[in-house]
C-alpha cells in the first residue's frame, strides 16, 4: 500500500505541470448553437462517441502586448474533421476577414467572434454560419505556438515561396508592441524554430493572396507539428503542458488530448485534405471602413458539407 | 528501536520508489538530439575538394574529411557561400535581423577580404534596409549576381526579390536583370550560364497557389523562357560545370510537405525529361561536384529534422548510385546551398 502511494506520488510529481494545465487550460465547456442562423443557446450536444469522426475548431490569436486578457481576435480559424477509423483529416481554413453573422449579434469579421464572446462565440458562430456541429475547440496564442514548436525541437517545413515583410509586428521582441521588424523567410525545405515558424505563418503583407496565403502556410505548419507529435508519448505531456501553459485552452480533457497523440502518427500526408475558401467562395469588399471578404454561402455550404456533416 | 528503524528504512524505500517512478517517466520522454558542431564531427567518407556549408550562422569548410570554421565577424549569421571561379575565394551572405550583406572571403585563410554591399541604413526607418541573398559568380569570376529586394517603396507593403548583377570589383547590384511578379516573393537563386544567359527560380501565383518555375533570361530584363511548368513547382537550380545537366528540387504533387530531387539535361533554353534521383524527401540545395559527375544536397536523416549532407555518385548519368549520407548529427542550414571547390 505504501509503495503504491509513493509510486503514485512520484507519478503525480512528474505529471504535475500536465495536471496543472489540465485544470487550468483543458476541459473548458462550450455552449453550442442550436440551429443554423440562430443565436439561441442550449446545452452541448453529445460529443462524437470514441472512434467516430469528430470536428475540432482550431483557433489561433495574436495575443501580444497590444491586447489585454482574452480580448483578442482569432487570426487563424481552421475547421478540422478527424476520422480515427480511416485516419483521414480535412482542414478547412476560414478566412479571418469573412463578413458573417456573429453569434453575439450583428454582422462583422468572423475573427471578432472570439473577441466579443471567447471560444463559445467562435464555436457558435461557425456552427450557425457553416451549418456544422463542432465537437471541440482548441485555442493557442503566439507564445504558446512558439513554445510548443521549440519544445518539439523545431518543425520541418517546405516554405512555399520567399516570405518578405517589412511591416511585421515586433510585438514579441521589443518594448513597443506597435513597432515593426523585417522578415525574410527563404523558400524551400528547412528546419524552423518557434520564432521562425511564427514568422512564416503570421506574415501576410508581402503575399498577393494575403490571408489565403497565410492560411495555407498555417495548415502547412500544423501538419509539420503533427509530424513531430509522432515522436511524443505520455511522458512528454508535462513538458508540452509547461510550454503552452496559459497560452492554450481547449474543451478537450487530458485523456482526449493524449488519445490524439497516437492518431497523429497514424495519419499520412496523403490522407490530409487542405481546403481554402478562395474566390469564388469569397469576394473582396469594403464595408464599415474595413476590407472584408463577402462569403458566398451557397457555394461555401456545398463545399463545407462535402467534408463536414450538415447540422 | 527496531520498529523505528524499520519505519525509517521503509520510508526511505518508499521515497526511493517514488523517485524511481518519477525518473521512469522522465526517461521515457522523446529526446530531441542536440546537433553536433561540425568541427567535432567526422564525415562518413572523404569527398574531393573543399565543400563550404553553414550551420547555425557559422560558415565551415570541409576539406580532406575535416571541418574547419571560418574566422568571420560575429555580428551576423553567415550563409550561402559561392565559389569565385579561378580563385580560392568565396562570396557569402552575412545576415542580421534587418538586412544582409555580401562579402568576399579568402577561402584558405577563412577571413573577410572585402564587404561588397552596403544594405544597412543608419535611419530608424527599418524599411530602408535591404536584403541580398544567393550571390553567384559568372564563369569568368567577374560578374556577381544576387537576389536583391529592390526596387521598393517604404510606403508600400510590396517587396520581392529581383535578380541584379554587377562587377565583383564595383557596385555589385548595378543592373537589374529580372522583373519579378508582384507580391510573390520574386526571383531567387540566380545561376549565370555560359554565354551570358541567366537561369533562376521565378515565383508566380496561379489559381490561388504560389509556384516556382525555372526560367532563363537570355539578356537583362528579357522575357523569361520557362523550363518548367507551374504545377511542377521546381526551384533551387544547380547547373553542372559543363552546363549540360540541371539539378532541381520540385514540390509539385507532393502536398507541399515533401520534395523530389530531379536532374534533367539542359541544352540552351531547352530542358530534357527529368529523372528523379530521390522521391518523397525533404531534399534541398543540390550542388554539383567540380567534375560534374556527382552532386551533394541536404536532407534530414531522421525525424529530428536536422539536415545532413548527402552525396549521389553518377548523378549526371542514367544509372546514379543510391544516396550516401556524408554527415551525422549536424544541423546544416538547408536554405544555404553548399559551395564545392576543386581545390
Amino acid at each position: 500500500m505504501g509503495f503504491a502511494i509513493s509510486g503514485a506520488a512520484g507519478a503525480v510529481a512528474y505529471f504535475f505541470p500536465a495536471i496543472t494545465t489540465a485544470i487550468q487550460d483543458t476541459g473548458h465547456s462550450i455552449v453550442h448553437s442550436t440551429a443554423p442562423s440562430s443565436a439561441s443557446q442550449t446545452p452541448a450536444p453529445t460529443d462524437a462517441p470514441p472512434g467516430q469522426p469528430f470536428t475540432v475548431l482550431l483557433l489561433g490569436s495574436d495575443n501580444d502586448a497590444k491586447y489585454s486578457g482574452n480580448k483578442v481576435l482569432t487570426q487563424s480559424m481552421i475547421l478540422t474533421r478527424i476520422d480515427p477509423a480511416t485516419k483521414h483529416v480535412v482542414m478547412l481554413s476560414i478566412p479571418r476577414d469573412t463578413y458573417a453573422p456573429l453569434s453575439t449579434g450583428g454582422t462583422d469579421k468572423i475573427d471578432k467572434a472570439y473577441l466579443y464572446g471567447g471560444a463559445n462565440a467562435a464555436v457558435q458562430t461557425v456552427e450557425q454560419d457553416f451549418h456544422v456541429h463542432v465537437d471541440h475547440y482548441a485555442w493557442i496564442g503566439l507564445v504558446g505556438l512558439v513554445s510548443l514548436i521549440d519544445k518539439l525541437g523545431g518543425v520541418d517545413v517546405v516554405a512555399t515561396n520567399p516570405v518578405l515583410d517589412d511591416f511585421y509586428p515586433a510585438d514579441l521582441s521589443g518594448n513597443n508592441p506597435y513597432a515593426y521588424e523585417r522578415v525574410a523567410v527563404l523558400p524551400g525545405p528547412q528546419h524552423m524554430n518557434g520564432i521562425q515558424a511564427l514568422e512564416y505563418v503570421r506574415s501576410r503583407h508581402g503575399d498577393l493572396r494575403s490571408d489565403f496565403g497565410r492560411s495555407q502556410r498555417q495548415q502547412q505548419v500544423l501538419l509539420a507539428i503533427r509530424a513531430k507529435a509522432k515522436l511524443l508519448g505520455l511522458s512528454d505531456l508535462p513538458d508540452v503542458a509547461s510550454a503552452m501553459s496559459a497560452d492554450f485552452s481547449t474543451d478537450m480533457s487530458i485523456p482526449q488530448v493524449a488519445s490524439l497523440l497516437p492518431l497523429a502518427s497514424q495519419v499520412t500526408l496523403q490522407n490530409v485534405q487542405q481546403v481554402l475558401l478562395l474566390p469564388p467562395f469569397t469576394s473582396d469588399a469594403f464595408i464599415g471602413g474595413q476590407d472584408v471578404l463577402i462569403p458566398h454561402w451557397p457555394l461555401i455550404l456545398t463545399e463545407t458539407h462535402k467534408y463536414f456533416p450538415a447540422a | 528501536m527496531r520498529r523505528a528503524l524499520t519505519i525509517v528504512v521503509l520510508l526511505a524505500l518508499m521515497g526511493a520508489f517514488a523517485f524511481g517512478v518519477n525518473r521512469f517517466f522522465a526517461l521515457r520522454k522523446a529526446h530531441v538530439a542536440e546537433a553536433s558542431t561540425p568541427t567535432v564531427s567526422k564525415p562518413a567518407f572523404v569527398l574531393p575538394g573543399t565543400i563550404y556549408v553553414a550551420q547555425q550562422g557559422v560558415m565551415y569548410k570541409l576539406n580532406r574529411g575535416t571541418f574547419t570554421a571560418l574566422r568571420l565577424p560575429k555580428n551576423g549569421t553567415w550563409m550561402q557561400p559561392a565559389i569565385v571561379p579561378g580563385t580560392n575565394d568565396i562570396v557569402a551572405v552575412m545576415r542580421t535581423a534587418a538586412y544582409s550583406e555580401v562579402f568576399q572571403i579568402d577561402g584558405v585563410a577563412g577571413t573577410v577580404i572585402n564587404q561588397l554591399s552596403h544594405n544597412a541604413t543608419t535611419s530608424s526607418t527599418i524599411q530602408l534596409n535591404h536584403w541580398m541573398f544567393w550571390p553567384r559568380l559568372s564563369a569568368d569570376g567577374q560578374t556577381l549576381y544576387v537576389s536583391y529586394d529592390s526596387p521598393k517603396s517604404i510606403q508600400s507593403y510590396e517587396i520581392e526579390f529581383a535578380v541584379w548583377a554587377g562587377p565583383l570589383s564595383g557596385k555589385i547590384a548595378s543592373k537589374q536583370w529580372t522583373d519579378p511578379f508582384s507580391y510573390t516573393g520574386g526571383d531567387v537563386a540566380p545561376v549565370p550560364l555560359p554565354g551570358g544567359a541567366l537561369l533562376y527560380s521565378k515565383y508566380e501565383i496561379s489559381g490561388g497557389n504560389v509556384y516556382s518555375r525555372l526560367a532563363i533570361d537570355t539578356r537583362a530584363r528579357a522575357d523569361p523562357v520557362y523550363l518548367t511548368n507551374d504545377t511542377d513547382d521546381c526551384g533551387q537550380p544547380a547547373v553542372s560545370p559543363d552546363g549540360t545537366q540541371l539539378a532541381m528540387v520540385c514540390t509539385g504533387g507532393t502536398g507541399l510537405q515533401s520534395t523530389r530531387l530531379e536532374v534533367a539535361p539542359l541544352t540552351g533554353t531547352t530542358l530534357g525529361t527529368p529523372r528523379t534521383l530521390v522521391d518523397n524527401c525533404l531534399c534541398s540545395s543540390p550542388q554539383w561536384s567540380p567534375d560534374g559527375r556527382s552532386l551533394v544536397y541536404y536532407a534530414p536523416a531522421d525525424a529530428t529534422g536536422h539536415f545532413q549532407l548527402w552525396w549521389i555518385d553518377g548523378a549526371a548519368g542514367l544509372t546514379p548510385k543510391p544516396p550516401k549520407q556524408v554527415t551525422q548529427n549536424l544541423d546544416l542550414d538547408a536554405t544555404s546551398p553548399p559551395a564545392w571547390s576543386p581545390a
